[in-house]
């Protein structure tokens, strides 16, 4: 009889088994590491590995749950988190050589939330230069490889994040998301990443990329994992005033919530347009799977999405260009040539566009709350396409051929313009045998909604417990 | 379709007012990309937003010392 493999368990299933001490968290973490050996040569989704402290946190953990004293569902999990996270004395690259030895001086606050709840950090995980692209291609450190066709994209920003977790190399990972960069990679690897509200995670201690767009949030293979992890990194903090104290419902509670009644709409504008066939077919299956669960599904329109890239494009290219400034007249040589063409850009948007972007983005916020009220969540595709092989620069759909980036990003940026939640759930795969990713956008502050509809669906979804061919 | 900004404008108001050096190599990619944007923020410029005050810019989290 073989081992059962522990890294196939969900954060809920090895937390019921750890805190019922059916299961060591040093055992667990060790699975991690040694699959992390085995495998991750051929993933490339880790940047650092902290074995020795990991072993060490795991050991602690497993004493103080001996000692009754368990600190919740992630005490003795074994996570990741994207590198653009800075961690006390841990190398921090942000995927660039120009920060390839800084080693930060404090915990982000995200990390001292999941350090609190008692989650073990395997290491740092790969992205996209300063998390500036959707596609997770990176020339100083190599592209992680997509777990289900590695020829493939993983996306990004997140691209270690998403390839760790659907490959089993960590229980869940941290993403950011400035334009999709936790929903492309989640979609494009098949497993579930959260965009929360914007306000409901700290920021600081992340490197910003647009500080009026960057977000936070876990990616899990589950969506009661995304629950659990949100549980945990939620709350105000006087670092990050775009915080803001809000009541925190038991968001894995939520998971188990009845959905039949809820109402979703799907919008007739943009998002639906020119998908790749088998994605056009995955997302209208997966409405149709939800109105199965008594979930009313029904168009609705978003007026202003036209407006809504151009608005996004200022927005980034302003903001993210007044950061790295400094850093570029004295790097530029160092930065990859597409992350350093796309942020010189952001020279040439004058101040009347960025400020009538900060216009429109409120316009297309109001329209987005005003669906809100006659529906409960939206249902979109989270990328038009799937992951496209990793030399691929452009795809065509319908005829119409574009620069990849624009193509993964087109659904995903217009609620990092909102900050309107968002759920993006695996909902099966392309004939190719590539996933697709179903996105839920929801009411501001109402995660719960979101992860109600996104475990039930998930509980009914084709690629449910599917998990990518073992190399 | 808005006409591309030359190279040499591009170089000139890179390296004037934004005080960068820019590779000429670079030029092109960045010329491509503000052409690719051109017509929508065109369109911004163009929307009656005439009662409509900017979403408000929210200040930065505290950075850690690099």
């Amino acid at each position: 009889m073989t081992a059962p493999d522990l890294t196939a368990l969900s954060i809920a299933e090895a937390a019921a088994q750890i805190v019922r001490r059916a299961l060591s968290p040093v055992e667990l973490t060790r699975a991690y590491l040694d699959r992390i050996h085995r495998l991750d040569g051929q993933f490339g989704a880790y940047m650092t590995v902290l074995e020795a402290p990991a072993l060490a946190a795991a050991a602690t953990a497993e004493r103080e749950i001996a000692q009754g004293r368990s600190r919740g569902p992630l005490h003795g999990i074994p996570i990741a988190l994207k590198d653009l996270i800075q961690t006390k004395g841990i190398r921090t690259t942000c995927g660039s050589t120009v920060l390839r030895d800084w080693v930060p001086e404090a915990d982000a606050a995200v990390v001292r939330r999941l350090a609190e709840a008692g989650a073990i950090l395997l290491g740092k995980l790969q992205l996209h230069e300063f998390a500036f692209g959707p596609t997770g291609v990176n020339p100083h450190y190599g592209t992680p490889k997509n777990p289900w066709d590695r020829a493939c994209m993983p996306g990004g920003s997140s691209s270690g994040s998403g390839v760790a977790v659907a490959a089993g190399l960590a229980a869940a990972a941290l993403g950011t998301d400035t334009g999709g960069s936790i929903r492309i990679p989640a979609s494009l690897c098949g497993i579930v990443g959260l965009k929360a509200t914007y306000g409901r995670v700290s920021r600081a201690g992340v490197l910003p990329l647009a500080w009026s767009l960057d977000h936070i949030g876990p990616m899990t293979r589950t969506v009661a994992d995304a629950a659990l992890m949100l549980q945990a990194l939620v709350g105000p903090d006087p670092a990050d005033p775009s915080t803001v104290e809000r009541p925190v419902p038991d968001f894995h509670a939520a998971t188990r919530g009845e959905v039949r009644g809820l109402r979703v709409g799907l919008p007739r504008e943009l998002f639906f347009d020119h998908l790749d066939p088998d994605v056009d077919a995955g997302v209208k299956a997966a409405a149709r799977a939800l109105e199965g669960l008594g979930v009313a599904a029904e168009e609705v329109s978003l007026p202003g999405m036209g407006d809504a890239a151009a608005a996004t494009f200022a927005i980034i290219a302003a903001e993210s260009m007044a950061y790295h400034g400094p850093l570029l007249r004295r790097h530029s040589a160092s930065y990859g040539a597409d992350v350093r063409t796309r942020l010189l850009a952001g020279q040439f948007v004058l101040a009347t566009q960025y400020v009538n972007a900060q216009r429109i983005r409120r316009v297309i916020r109001a329209g987005v709350d005003k669906v809100l009220t006659g529906v409960d969540a939206l249902l979109l595709p989270t990328t038009p396409i799937p992951a496209p092989r990793i030399e691929e620069r452009e795809a065509t759909v319908d005829g119409i051929t574009q620069d990849v980036r624009a193509w993964l990003t087109r659904c995903t940026r217009p609620f990092n313009l909102t900050g309107h939640p968002t759920l993006s759930v695996p909902c099966g795969l392309t004939r190719g045998g590539l996933p697709i990713g179903l996105q839920l956008v929801g009411r501001m502050f109402d995660e719960g909604t979101l992860l109600r509809l996104g475990a039930a669906y998930e509980a009914v979804s084709p690629l449910r417990g599917r998990r990518p061919p073992e190399p | 379709m808005m006409a591309p900004l030359s190279p040499a404008l591009l170089r000139a108001v890179a390296e004037t007012l934004a005080r960068i050096p820019v590779d000429p190599a670079d030029l092109p990619a960045i010329q491509a990309q503000l052409a690719a944007q051109g017509d929508g923020l065109a369109r911004l410029d163009a929307l009656d937003l005439s009662a409509v005050e900017p979403a408000t810019v929210l200040l930065p989290p505290v950075e850690g010392q690099r």
